[in-house]
């Protein structure tokens, strides 16, 4: 019976101090009719950027985050950073669910995914005149249905890196076309008894094959993803010509299926001479002081008969989330790391290449490598943007053209199936009316 | 503001102390209320009390955080609900879609089931043979011993690491890889090792390439689709009509018949789950399914499983009702719906009897007319569709030799005609069953006759399988031959022609995790490296086998092999089952391995199951189909484990 008296008696306890702690919680948060200076304690501003390492975490909070609290009394700024394991469900979560950070880093391809979920934030950035200094293309991505939903932060251009030392025919120029791009492959490719020899094109997986890249053949021969009314455009005949480009480069290198590709390669591609040329990520060649850049040329992808070429750019930039209560000061704070100065700042901090072209100025005079690298982004760039259901879209590319490119599947059914599965996944996803 | 989030922190632990400490109370009180019910004394309730009070935490920590978002998920599978759009009731759409692998999606998914069940058919037994190999040698008495056996078990704890796998991803490389040339060396030093090593490559190549035409490409298989069936009737029917007839035949037979049945009516149940309403036939099927099982089990006094059969069966049943009326929007007026609800009614009503008084001589008789009934429902219903177009006469065909394909030449007719303008295999499984339960019935009484019936159905499997095989043949050369006049590529099972049409070169290599014809085999090789944790408890299994057991088998002048079979294996039986049971409940969980070692290339080949359903929940926020996969994945498995405990008697617990 003592027993439970006690009991009974730390049961009462503890009610009695959570019946007090709650409400008191309760008035802490809900205080909207105190004091201004009350109020604007309550104002934080949570900033959620991926994979920052430790300095730059320790930049934001020791360098930008002071400036902007001393122009902004009362507002507080917190730093989140998180993994690229957990980027996806993180983001999804916070977004769909409308509880989360004030500004979210999203990857190029976002803005439509998330459409309408983000707020649009023209009212707060688009009198902002710093705005016609960023890169079209970076804009571009940060666009959706015509209203910008954030700012772009970085870019990574991703261009053909050739390595000219390498080259078959020392003369020969950088290929323009399909055509001029196959014969390159050709030409640059040594096949032995075990297998290849010499590589003459790597892509980005460090196969032969990228959804990616897939998409950019497709604008690069004159295609889009998209017909006017929404549908697929699987089915044009520039997904045609940049399927069979595709094809016939991989045979181009791999003769036959059962061609045993290259050794495992230590190191990057781009050094390993064994890869004349390749789409890498900038994080994957060597730094650009390294004097292998002095045999290095960079150009856009090569067009088809009816395209331009072009150089996709892959843009990481801020959103703001529409459920974000003070859109006014996300905007506010996206407008001051935007700016020249921290755009700057940022490369040298973190790596940042800036999207504003007139940060590029030292980085150009600096680096030689970087000089060409903007200066292809600025003449040939277009922003990996406008990819509707991104997240279902790849797969499905995975999966067909796979088929297609080992031989399982021809050219017709390949199209076919791609329009016929993403039409599909465009009306599930309400992208068609 | 940070006084205040340290103050929010505060106060909310103190919330959830306060929350389990009241939950754990109510908990306890609940205990000691279902004691008292029970008549229990005070003593005994104070103890519920005291003891579900302290297991309260875990218990209201396992609703919360277990119990409850199962159920939440369950509810989910049978919406369309995408993160961030409203969720809308969509029924059995997401089942019906994943069942009939219709779409993208339902493609994929049966693909990835298809994967799945490769790493279970495939990889298990290889795993429990290598860790019983391995398990035998540690098994000795030598000089370090404790070394090698941690070295053994190393890959356990490394095997799912990013690290080490991208270490096999070295080793595995087509092209300089450490396997590939050790296995070239090998082959340039010993012919015969050549000769054996090309030809593994070329049957691992050729089997590989038909999976993925078959599961992952979906070509269509033709006349094969009744050569699988018939080599089953082989298998079950063979041994059961030539040697001895004993008592254990009539076991197997009944074994054959529950098993054969049980799937039948899984697949049966998913069928009628996935037609959209549920089609009646398959209600009365698993209403005379169940009437055969309790038949049989009255039959072998086992009241128990009677039971067991009934409430399984009157489940299925109840959940069938609720789907058709679903489907009917809960109008039972509406369309066919009071056809359905006749049909779920009458396929009830035999299984609801035995719940009233004992089974006796007069419920085995009602039972019979039932079954007798519900099989001339079904044969109405289902014989016209069947005969239609003369679908029986390709059974005639193939007993007399003949071809069943009547356009070789169009490509259409081959590939959409053919194979389901055809009789359906659920006749010859279902054939299976009964010749099985003729003969369990004919048994000792009729022994001719049995041995007559036997013979004549293993010699209608025989040339069902060996004119079906030779057709699959002339089917497979129609589409090459189609092809060639029109100067195109063969896509029909290309991957499988790639391979099999030629014989492998010399030094010619395996493409390990490059290519979709090995990514399966590579993966299936790694987790045999890790086999570490069945080693160990065959280890502990083998430690326990009496070593009186040996010396006497010695004395009798038992070889190795023998003890093995005799000794060893029986006596480890229960290790054995338990590390096939998790085995095979890991295999078809498959997902680490598959994440991280997969290409572009190998994606589809190696996706599996909960790979799938990772891919369509977190990646493409699909949280109603993704869930609607998770629920059909735990049947599947909570099936098979069912299975393997009910047909485990080969176990034995004790020497």
């Amino acid at each position: 019976m003592k027993r439970k008296s006690y009991l009974f008696l730390t049961l009462a306890v503890i009610l009695v101090l959570s019946a007090v702690a709650i409400p008191a919680s309760a008035k802490e948060t809900a205080a909207p009719a105190q004091p201004a200076v009350a109020a604007q304690d309550a104002e934080t501003l949570e900033i959620y950027i991926t994979g920052l390492t430790e300095d730059t975490q320790t930049w934001f909070r020791e360098t930008v985050f002071p400036a902007f609290e001393a122009d902004h009394p009362g507002v507080k700024l917190e730093i989140l950073t998180g993994g690229w394991g957990t980027f996806d469900t993180d983001v999804a979560g916070w977004i769909t669910t409308g509880e989360g950070p004030d500004i979210v880093y999203l990857g190029s391809e976002y803005a439509a995914t998330y459409g309408d979920l983000l707020a649009d934030m023209d009212p707060y950035l688009a009198d902002w005149e710093d705005l016609a200094n960023f890169l079209p293309a970076a804009l571009e991505t940060a666009t959706y249905d015509g209203h910008l939903r954030g700012l772009p932060l970085l870019m990574s251009p991703r261009p053909i890196f050739y390595r000219t030392d390498l080259f078959a025919n020392p003369d020969a120029a950088l290929p323009a076309t399909f055509e001029e791009s196959l014969a390159f492959v050709q030409e640059n490719t040594v096949v032995g008894d075990a297998g290849v020899e010499k590589q003459g094109f790597m892509d980005i997986g460090g196969g032969l094959f990228d959804a990616q890249e897939f998409i950019g053949y497709i604008w690069s021969a004159g295609g889009e993803l998209y017909n006017e009314d929404g549908t697929s455009a699987f089915d044009s005949e520039a997904t045609a010509e940049a399927l069979q480009f595709m094809y016939d480069r991989r045979r181009a290198v791999l003769p036959t299926e059962d061609t045993p590709g290259l050794p495992p390669i230590e190191g990057t591609p781009l050094a390993s001479g064994v890869v004349v040329s390749g789409i890498f990520p900038m994080w994957n060649v060597p730094p650009t002081s390294d004097p292998i850049w002095e045999n290095v040329a960079i150009g856009p992808y090569p067009a088809g008969a009816n395209g331009e070429q072009l150089i996709q750019v892959f843009i990481d930039w801020l959103s703001v989330p529409e459920y974000v209560e003070n859109k006014e000061l996300a905007g506010e704070f996206l407008k001051f790391i935007g700016s020249k100065e921290y755009a700057i700042e940022l490369n040298t901090v973190a790596g940042f290449t800036p999207v504003r072209t007139d940060a590029w100025d030292d980085i150009r005079a600096n680096d030689p490598v970087w000089d060409q690298l903007l200066g292809l982004a600025e003449e040939y760039g277009r922003g990996f943007s406008d990819i509707r259901a991104s997240a279902e879209l790849r797969p499905l590319i995975v999966e067909q053209v796979t088929l297609f490119l080992t031989d399982q599947q021809s050219l017709e059914d390949t199209q076919a199936a791609l329009k016929e599965a993403y039409d599909s996944i465009l009306e599930a996803n309400g992208y068609l009316d | 503001m940070a006084n205040q989030y340290r103050l929010e922190n505060i106060f909310w632990a103190l919330g959830t102390v306060a929350f389990i400490a009241i939950t754990s109370y109510l908990i306890g009180l609940v205990a000691k209320f279902l004691v008292k019910l029970r008549g229990f004394s005070e003593t005994e309730q104070r103890k519920a009390f005291w003891g579900a009070l302290f297991a309260g935490p875990w218990i209201s920590g396992f609703f919360i955080f277990v119990a409850g978002p199962t159920l939440v998920s369950l509810y989910y599978s049978f919406t369309d609900y995408k993160l961030g759009k409203p969720i809308e009731w969509i029924g059995l759409e997401n089942y019906r879609v994943l069942l009939k692998g219709e779409g993208t999606y339902g493609g994929r998914f049966k693909g990835a089931m298809f994967n799945s069940f490769y790493y279970a058919a495939i990889g298990v037994p290889l795993q429990i043979v290598t860790s019983l190999g391995m398990a035998m040698l540690l098994n000795r008495e030598v000089k370090g011993i404790r070394l090698f056996r941690t070295i053994f078990y190393l890959p356990v704890i490394l095997a799912g690491g990013p690290a080490v796998l991208l270490a096999w991803r070295y080793m595995f490389a087509t092209n300089g890889g450490f396997v590939n040339v050790s296995l070239q060396r090998f082959a340039d030093s010993f012919f015969l090792f050549d000769y054996i090593y090309r030809s593994v490559v070329y049957v691992i190549e050729s089997l590989n390439g038909f999976y993925i035409g078959m599961a992952v490409r979906d070509d269509p298989i033709g006349p094969l689709k009744y050569t699988f069936p018939a080599l089953l009737g082989l298998f079950l029917i063979g041994p059961l009509a030539f040697g001895e007839w004993e008592e254990s035949k009539r076991n197997r037979a009944r074994r054959i018949i529950e098993i054969l049945g049980a799937v039948l009516v899984g697949v049966l149940f998913s069928k009628g789950l996935a037609a959209n309403p549920i089609n009646p036939v398959w209600t009365y099927a698993f209403g005379l399914a169940g009437v055969g099982i309790m038949l049989l089990n009255a039959r072998a006094e086992k009241w128990s499983a009677i039971r067991t059969t009934q409430i399984i069966a009157l489940v299925l049943i109840a959940a069938s009702l609720v789907m058709t009326l679903e489907a009917a929007n809960f109008d039972p007026t509406k369309g066919d719906t009071p056809k359905y609800l006749i049909a779920l009614i009458v396929a009830a009503l035999p299984l609801i009897v035995p719940f009233f008084g004992k089974w006796t001589t007069f419920t085995t008789k009602l039972m019979l007319a039932a079954a007798g009934i519900l099989g001339v429902i079904i044969f109405v219903l289902l014989i016209p569709g069947q005969l239609d177009g003369g679908r029986l006469e390709l059974i005639f065909r193939y007993l007399t030799f003949q071809s069943a394909i009547e356009q070789p030449n169009n490509m259409e007719y081959l590939e959409e005609v053919f194979p389901f303008e055809t009789i359906s295999t659920m006749w010859f499984y279902g054939s299976i069953i009964v010749v099985a339960a003729i003969a369990a019935l004919l048994h000792e009484r009729y022994p001719k006759q049995r041995r007559v019936f036997l013979y004549a159905a293993f010699i209608f499997f025989a040339l069902i399988a060996l004119n079906s095989f030779l057709d699959t043949r002339r089917y497979f050369q129609d589409f090459a031959d189609i092809a060639k006049a029109n100067g195109k590529p063969n896509y029909h099972f290309a991957r499988f022609h790639e391979f099999a049409d030629e014989y492998p070169e010399n030094r010619r290599v395996p493409f390990w995790l490059t290519n979709d014809i090995w990514s399966k085999p590579s993966l299936v090789l790694i987790t045999m490296w890790s086999s570490g944790a069945g080693m160990l408890i065959f280890l502990a299994a083998l430690k326990g086998v009496p070593r009186s057991l040996y010396e006497a088998a010695e004395v009798d002048g038992a070889s190795g092999v023998q003890k093995f079979f005799k000794i060893t294996l029986p006596m480890i039986s229960p290790a054995l089952f338990y590390n096939i049971v998790i085995g095979v409940i890991a295999s078809l969980q498959t997902f680490e391995m598959v994440f991280i070692i997969r290409t572009t290339e190998t994606e589809s080949s190696l996706m599996s199951a909960a790979f799938f359903l990772y891919q369509r929940t977190f990646q493409q926020l699909e949280i109603g189909q993704g869930s609607a996969a998770s629920w059909i994945l735990v049947v599947i498995i909570v099936g098979l484990t069912a299975m393997q405990f009910r047909f485990s008697k080969w176990v034995h617990y004790e020497a």
